[in-house]
């Protein structure tokens, strides 16, 4: 069997990890066996991340090149041996994820694209897009408080919070959208029920 | 944009261009703001890499991605900075050693070109060469032991070290050979004494020094 990797894309908030579970659900539900990945996941240098990102948060290119680092550690060590398995892999969060990422700290697109291209193209891609007000209060229901890291404070350093967040996931979005395929694109501000139909209807079309 | 001079130092382990190196800097400082870094130093990933290398967790590829997050940290923190605050920045290992050292362990030289193409190219770049038999005798003479990275030990498992040393290190050299022309490496023959070797870079830096101030 050849490599199946489904790949979530989106901003933190997108509801990238609540659809990678539900589709998660249905596959096994089916029968299938599914591995996750996902950014910061990595037995390698995931931890660590975190515990240095915000010394580092001016370091872009560094922070990338962990980053990707990271998703390779767990496609080598970890996801290729399952495949071979005959395993469906879900990634929360996958290269177009990572190139949104760089691409609003200016990055360039053509040495991200060169770094990236080691990895194996999804089989299937979704690019999550949500409204920001709908993605803020996903975050606030989730963690209680907007963590000043991951608002993207190093681009948008603003008088309040909130609007540094609104302008990050506006920015970080475009970015995304401009990266992914029309096709694979999902809005993700409507029922969570409605959304996930879509979704399962396009795996069904694949695994079908 | 860049003020500063950039200097690196290039060969086998054993092939005493750390000292050389670290000769070099401490000529400089009489005159210039020197600043010298080694590979495989960032504060927050070396010890990552030293531990995933003890366990033989790293595959290829994410031992030259774990390598270029190591550079690319200190290039952003200290390199760059330095360079553009005038700083003369001399690197013991740039990115040459990962040219060699990942397409030795079969990762395609093209990709890794690219991968470190964010780096600007150093002004001089030393290539202190030796055959692998020297730079061995020299390590046993020293009385420390042979590294385990140092023999390869990720891609010849299981040889003895100072076999596996030569054999890893043969692959090295015949990597930077090949691209020591179009990196414009000023080839030193390792095999003269110490002093001969600082005299001769001391006359190529200082050349530098003197016309970029």
């Amino acid at each position: 069997m050849s490599i199946l990797i489904i790949a979530f894309e989106g901003i933190e908030g997108s509801g990238r990890t609540a659809h990678l579970e539900a589709v998660k659900r249905y596959l096994e539900k089916k029968g299938y066996g599914v591995v996750i990945m996902g950014l910061q996941m990595s037995k390698l240098i995931g931890d660590r991340i975190a515990q240095v990102k915000k010394d580092i948060i001016f370091e872009r290119r560094t922070l990338f090149l962990a980053y990707v680092t990271d998703l390779a550690d767990q496609l080598e060590n970890y996801i290729k041996p399952s495949l071979d398995a005959g395993f469906i892999a879900l990634a929360d969060g996958y290269v177009l994820t990572l190139e949104s990422w760089g691409l609003v700290r200016g990055l360039e697109r053509e040495w991200m694209e060169d770094v990236l291209s080691v990895f194996p193209k999804p089989t299937l891609s979704f690019t999550l897009i949500s409204s920001p007000e709908e993605i803020i209060k996903r975050i606030i229901k989730k963690r209680g408080y907007l963590d000043p890291l991951s608002t993207g404070i190093d681009l948008c350093i603003k008088d309040d919070i909130y609007t540094a967040y609104e302008s990050y996931i506006n920015r970080f979005q475009e970015a995304l959208i401009s990266l992914s395929n029309k096709e694979n694109i999902i809005h993700t501000d409507r029922e969570f029920e409605e959304v996930n139909k879509e979704i399962v209807m396009r795996i069904d079309q694949l695994t079908s | 944009m860049k003020k500063g001079v950039l200097i690196a130092f290039e060969g086998i382990d054993g092939s005493g261009k750390s000292s050389q190196a670290s000769l070099l800097k401490d000529w400089i400082e009489m005159k210039r703001d020197a600043y010298l870094t080694e590979w495989n130093s960032s504060e927050w990933i070396h010890d990552i890499i030293k531990e995933a290398k003890k366990k033989d967790l790293l595959t290829p590829l994410t031992f030259s991605l774990i390598h270029a997050t190591d550079f690319a940290d200190r290039y952003e923190r200290y390199i760059l900075p330095m360079l553009k605050s005038g700083f003369v920045v001399i690197c013991d290992r740039y990115i040459y050693t990962a040219y060699v050292r990942d397409t030795v362990r079969g990762v395609k030289l093209d990709w890794v070109k690219k991968l470190y193409s964010f780096a600007i190219k150093p002004d001089v770049t030393f290539y202190i060469r030796v055959q692998p038999e020297v730079a061995l005798e020299r390590i046993k003479k020293s009385k420390r032991k042979i590294k385990p990275q140092e023999a390869g030990a990720d891609i010849f498992p299981g040889l003895p070290p100072e076999e596996g040393f030569l054999k890893y290190q043969t692959l090295i050299v015949e990597m930077y050979d090949k691209i020591a022309k179009d990196e414009n490496f000023v080839i030193i023959d390792g095999n003269k004494t110490p002093k001969e070797i600082q005299m001769e870079i001391r006359k190529v830096v200082g050349e530098y020094i003197d016309n970029s101030v």
